[in-house]
């Protein structure tokens, strides 16, 4: 999923050439050929359910502009008729340089592309969600032994784990922002433990008139940005309706590049960068297709002092600028006690000496 | 030779639970600027060691608390009477001790308040000591508690309004806390002479003299 951003350059290639070589236009209705049983759930039953292919999933994704024949090249025109088996290609024949790096990674030897990625289900790292990455590492790396195994140093490491996809720190990936999504309560479980999760596509479109776009929800003058009172508000229409807007740290360049690095276990790599850092937020709203669509958000929003993000925040790192000043003001008002009482009392020292 | 007199002012219970505080409380103070302002401040090594000295210092002044409230309430049963404003103090008493403070004091006139055991603040300070002790504190306490485990207790935080207001009650009341340590430590020095109320806090004797009263207690 992640290797499609160092890939842009060879695809990119193949894009120019695609119209040229008049691929484009074969290529949708080949996949259509494909995706007609390829979508059959019957179909999806047979070899453990791996010949099934999502369609509005691989519609999204950029192996779709591709083309089914691109990596099944020697798919026959009688098939299934004539039992033959089409090859499949192998990634690292377009993503050489990222099976590259991620061979020679910690992680290379323990798991293959595929054991992560579906190539018929792939998206660029905007378009996932970070829960939806800890959900694969998930996979194998059960949950509760990760969060204990951080605790052994991590405080609240709970805490850390739902607020940052694992490879924030586990690759070198860089230039990180902070990426907004929707939650809610599971329908009829409204108790107050009752666990957040990601709202869905279709959650989201019962807030909405049909004939709206779901971007209108939080952006409401239309312009493809969030300012800060559209932010705002969207918080104060969410906690009517028992959804909180969730926060975490994601990377904008990702890397294939598994490791440990020890300067991930300095806490200010996160905490300590300042307001100047964390500037950068998007809120992420879930598309028909298992994926997300970004919106840019006003900069520093993430820094309003209540409302703009009210259930996200990053100690030394989000603080507000203006309550700062405040505080600041406080103490200055504690201080004026013996600076202001100490001088006069040091002016009228002798009226205390007569008595 | 001026006559003296001493008063058992602060039981020895009383001064460990004072000194204990304040070193829980300047800590949680020093470690909150490192915790606040990690870009600037680095005093306690590594931004870890800052918020784990912050956490234990905080639980150590939250037990601190609890058992002095529990003491007051349940043992001695006197902490409406020493922490409650009456009607008396309310109606005259506090603005008599706000005048003394900003204006008859400078004139060299004598604290209208006189400490005893049983009523050992003042008006002013009874007003002060009780929203400290019966808002701030447990406001402070409960919000900390909470940023200390936010993950588990996320559906309360949530009820509360979000963990931003959290974080700015939390770090505002700190700042009262920061303000208050200079206000306390400035009018601890206006007894007769300037360490006359340092003394009882260290070995619990209060020297009266009984022409020159300017007492007032800090606890």
């Amino acid at each position: 999923m992640r290797g499609i951003i160092t890939s842009t350059i060879p695809m990119a290639i193949i894009m120019l050439f695609l119209p040229i070589a008049g691929i484009a236009s074969s290529a949708t209705p080949q996949n259509e050929r494909c995706i007609k049983c390829h979508s059959n759930k019957e179909i999806a039953a047979k070899d453990e359910g791996r010949l099934y292919v999502d369609p509005s999933r691989f519609a999204a994704t950029t192996h779709s502009m591709i083309g089914c024949v691109s990596c099944h090249d020697s798919v026959s025109n009688s098939h299934p008729a004539d039992g033959s088996h089409p090859s499949k290609a192998s990634c690292k024949e377009c993503h050489s340089q990222i099976q590259t790096e991620y061979t020679a990674s910690l992680h290379g030897k323990n798991a293959t592309c595929t054991d992560c990625h579906d190539p018929h289900a792939v998206k660029s790292p905007a378009s996932i969600a970070g829960g939806d990455i800890n959900t694969m590492c998930g996979r194998c790396h059960e949950s509760k032994r990760i969060i204990a195994s951080h605790a052994k140093w991590l405080p609240q490491a709970d805490l850390h784990v739902s607020a940052l996809p694992c490879i924030a720190c586990h690759t070198g990936s860089k230039n990180y922002v902070i990426t907004l999504y929707i939650e809610n309560k599971p329908v009829n479980k409204s108790t107050m433990m009752d666990e957040y999760k990601m709202a869905t596509y279709s959650d989201l479109t019962k807030l909405i008139s049909s004939d709206k776009d779901i971007k209108s929800l939080i952006d409401n003058n239309g312009d493809g940005k969030i300012s800060l009172s559209e932010l705002r508000d969207f918080n104060f229409r969410l906690r009517g309706k028992g959804m909180r807007l969730w926060g975490m740290m994601t990377p904008e360049e990702v890397t294939h590049t598994y490791q440990i690095l020890d300067n991930r276990f300095d806490c200010t790599f996160c905490h300590a960068t300042g307001p100047k850092a964390m500037q950068t937020s998007f809120v992420a709203l879930p598309d028909n297709s298992g994926g997300y669509q970004r919106i840019a958000v006003e900069k520093g929003a993430v820094m309003d002092l209540l409302y703009g993000t009210p259930d996200f925040y990053m100690i030394g790192s989000t603080r507000s600028t203006l309550l700062n000043y405040v505080g600041l003001a406080i103490l200055l008002g504690g201080m004026m006690m013996p600076i202001g009482h100490g001088t006069f009392r040091f002016l009228t020292r002798k009226n205390r000496k007569e008595h | 030779m001026e006559e003296k007199d001493y008063i058992y002012l602060t039981p020895m219970p009383v001064r460990i639970w004072h000194w204990l505080n304040a070193l829980g409380i300047v800590t949680l103070c020093i470690t909150g600027i490192q915790i606040r302002f990690p870009d600037y401040v680095n005093i306690f090594g590594t931004y870890k060691s800052a918020i784990s000295l912050h956490n234990t210092a905080g639980i150590v002044v939250s037990i601190s608390y609890a058992l002095w409230f529990c003491y007051y309430l349940f043992v001695a049963k006197s902490l409406f009477r020493l922490y409650i404003p009456n009607l008396e103090d309310i109606k005259s008493g506090i603005i008599r001790q706000a005048l003394f403070y900003f204006f008859f004091y400078f004139l060299g006139r004598p604290n209208p308040h006189h400490t005893t055991p049983d009523c050992k603040f003042n008006p002013m300070q009874k007003a002060a000591y009780l929203v400290i002790m019966l808002v701030l504190i447990p406001l402070i306490v409960v919000t900390g508690y909470l940023l200390m485990n936010v993950d588990l207790l996320r559906p309360t935080i949530m009820v509360l309004g979000g963990i931003k207001l959290l974080v700015s009650a939390h770090y505002l009341i700190a700042c009262a806390f920061f303000a208050f340590l200079f206000v306390h430590i400035y009018l601890a020095t206006l007894g007769h002479t300037p360490f006359a109320h340092f003394k009882p806090m260290w070995h619990g004797w209060e020297e009266v003299e009984e022409h020159h009263s300017e007492e007032h207690g800090h606890h």
